[in-house]
């Protein structure tokens, strides 16, 4: 069982990686944050969120993207660069591998469905909420 | 077969002040922040420990849910305290209770035994309260 003090310390390195996604991924700057050893850390904020420091790092990044991609116009190196990938290709193989498509693919997908530029569509919502809180009517065609 | 709830509805009076509240205050994390289609504002927030559950947080404003009068009364009812968000787990409700009273978090129990543990009452800067418990059994 995870005791207190072991929590607000995972979750102290958690708020840092939250804050320097994008900085190259260190694990001992991180635990040292949080004021552990790496392996303890490690451990413990796997068994606390579920995931490990560097997939929760990868997560962010892809997160940032697929908002990114849509809300905003430049290109997809620029955003690569954006959350913190150096390697176009290494972020393109991920995104997909996360996604289930490559980031243009997301783009061009999203952007298709949506009425306006850089708005997301009320389809990358549940649609429970799209239909009761904004009033979407699913096959409404593109305005 | 349902496996889980993924999302859950709170009717707060401003969306930005509930951000600040959710994430500042209780420490949760913002889900989605997005803009969509329209201008409207999908915006959730989940538990660290607890990324699945995400918390919808919704302003009842005229639409298609609701009409004026029905918007304005649920803000009312919001404010005078009539919803629940539900329960918050803690290991520790003494100690999360002293860390969200000093960040100026409002109690209306502070932690008090049950049988089924330690629970305080609190409520959002919305009016809607919440329980802070310990499970004991």
């Amino acid at each position: 069982m995870i005791r207190h003090f072991q929590y607000k310390k995972v979750c102290a390195g958690r708020d840092y990686l939250q804050e320097h996604y994008k900085d190259e991924f260190s694990l001992s700057k991180v635990a040292e944050h949080s004021c552990m050893s790496q392996y303890h850390f490690s451990r413990v904020f796997t068994s606390v969120f579920g995931e490990s420091p560097n997939a929760f790092v990868a997560r962010l990044r892809i997160e940032k993207a697929k908002q990114l991609l849509v809300t905003e116009g430049s290109s997809i190196s620029e955003i690569c660069t954006e959350v913190g990938y150096s390697s176009i290709g290494s972020f393109s193989s991920l995104f997909s591998e996360k996604v289930g498509m490559s980031p243009s693919q997301y783009r061009r997908q999203l952007s298709s469905l949506a009425n306006e530029p850089h708005r997301f569509p009320m389809q990358s919502i549940p649609l429970c909420f799209a239909q009761n809180l904004f009033g979407f009517k699913a096959n409404e065609p593109k305005k | 077969m349902i496996q889980g709830i993924a999302h859950v509805t709170v009717h707060v009076l401003d969306q930005d002040e509930a951000l600040t509240f959710y994430t500042e205050k209780l420490g949760f994390e913002v889900g989605m922040d997005m803009t969509m289609d329209g201008g409207f504002r999908w915006l959730t927030v989940f538990a660290k420990a607890q990324p699945k559950l995400e918390l919808v947080l919704a302003e009842p404003k005229e639409g298609p849910m609701f009409d004026k009068d029905s918007a304005e009364k649920i803000r009312d009812l919001v404010a005078a305290g009539a919803f629940g968000v539900g329960v918050f787990e803690t290991d520790d409700c003494q100690k999360t209770y002293d860390e969200l009273i000093a960040k100026g978090v409002e109690f209306t129990q502070p932690p008090t035994e049950q049988f089924y543990g330690i629970e305080a009452l609190g409520k959002d800067n919305s009016g809607n309260w919440f329980s802070l418990t310990q499970q004991t059994v």
